[in-house]
């Protein structure tokens, strides 16, 4: 069963910036959703978000940390 | 089901010792699940997964815990009840009483077992107990993930191309759901009385409620679980489920036996 890359962003107030705060591998979103609450669990969050890594376009250059997700998918 | 109360007071001696067994068997599982859980924070099939459960291991074993401490309300002290008792007087549901063998029954484990325990939590968090009312309600949020990861993984598993998988997962799935009906059920004159005490929900309702909740997903294995019959044999009214009971090493863990001795208060 092949598991996908997902960056984990939070942010612990409303006004808070949305910040990188690692990722997780996981088969599909809902794995991702539960492994990045339960891995990242050491602040009370206002929010967390996951997104698959090769849904991120790279904008200005092409050997960013998240810029090798694309490749990944078929 | 109605307004809720604080006081146990007006109870009768029949409705406190049921609400006991009630208390005792949704936290004896609570513990248990934890502990089934906690195997499998090595030996999961990814980091993720492992950090997963050992995650919902300290869930339940909070849950527990918060469930336990209720029976103070019944002048029972939970210490006691947490720390003394043997193997032979859990109230745990039967299909925890060994571990699970393989990532499956783990998977058919989140999905089957934790869900057939929220339904019965569910049940007593919308009944009369005050307690109850107020306290439950948090761990059924956190259960909702518990959920999540089980019928993903279930799905996942369910629908691999691996015969092997769905071999284990089948079978996990049949042996725990009869067993598991009728823990829910609680074919007895204690639970009808809890629910006629509005403490609880009737056991038919419960158990149409956990029907409702696995019914799609039993079926992508071809599982119809409005077919599959309810357990036979032995069953304890003291304890609110089957004659059996936990194994004796799994029980010394949830006391903590082992290193007690060096608990210093």
């Amino acid at each position: 069963m092949r598991e996908h890359v997902y960056d984990v962003f939070a942010r612990k107030s409303r006004g808070d910036p949305l910040a990188h705060i690692g990722y997780v591998d996981a088969l599909d979103d809902e794995t991702a959703r539960v492994y990045a609450w339960k891995t990242y669990d050491e602040e009370n969050w206002f929010e967390m978000c996951v997104v698959r890594r090769s849904a991120i376009v790279p904008v200005n250059r092409d050997d960013g940390p998240f810029a090798g997700g694309r490749s990944e998918e078929p | 089901m109605s307004e809720t109360t604080t006081s146990v007071e007006g109870m009768d001696d029949a409705t406190r010792s049921g609400l006991k067994r009630l208390i005792l068997t949704l936290a004896d599982s609570k513990r248990l699940m934890g502990l089934r859980y906690s195997d499998w924070l090595v030996g999961a099939p990814s980091i993720e997964a492992g950090i997963a459960v050992s995650s919902m291991a300290q869930d339940e074993w909070g849950h527990a815990r918060l469930i336990y401490a209720m029976l103070k309300d019944l002048d029972v002290d939970p210490r006691e009840v947490e720390h003394t008792r043997s193997a032979e007087q859990y109230a745990s549901v039967d299909v925890l009483d060994v571990p699970f063998p393989d990532w499956a029954a783990v998977v058919a484990g989140m999905v089957m077992v934790d869900g057939a325990i929220t339904v019965a939590l569910d049940a007593f968090c919308r009944g009369t107990f005050d307690p109850a009312c107020s306290r439950i309600p948090k761990m059924l949020s956190e259960e909702a993930f518990h959920r999540s990861l089980g019928v993903a993984w279930y799905k996942r598993l369910a629908g691999s191309g691996s015969e092997e998988a769905k071999h284990l997962l089948r079978r996990a799935t049949e042996d725990a759901l009869p067993v598991l009906l009728r823990w829910l059920t609680a074919p007895d004159e204690v639970s009808s009385g809890l629910a006629a005490a509005g403490l609880t929900d009737p056991g038919d309702a419960q158990v149409a409620a956990f029907r409702d909740a696995i019914r799609g997903l039993a079926a992508t294995l071809g599982v119809d679980v409005d077919a599959v019959g309810v357990a036979e044999g032995a069953w304890d009214p003291g304890r609110g489920r089957g004659s059996g009971h936990p194994q004796e090493e799994a029980v010394e863990r949830a006391r903590g036996d082992r290193n007690r001795m060096l608990f210093v208060e």
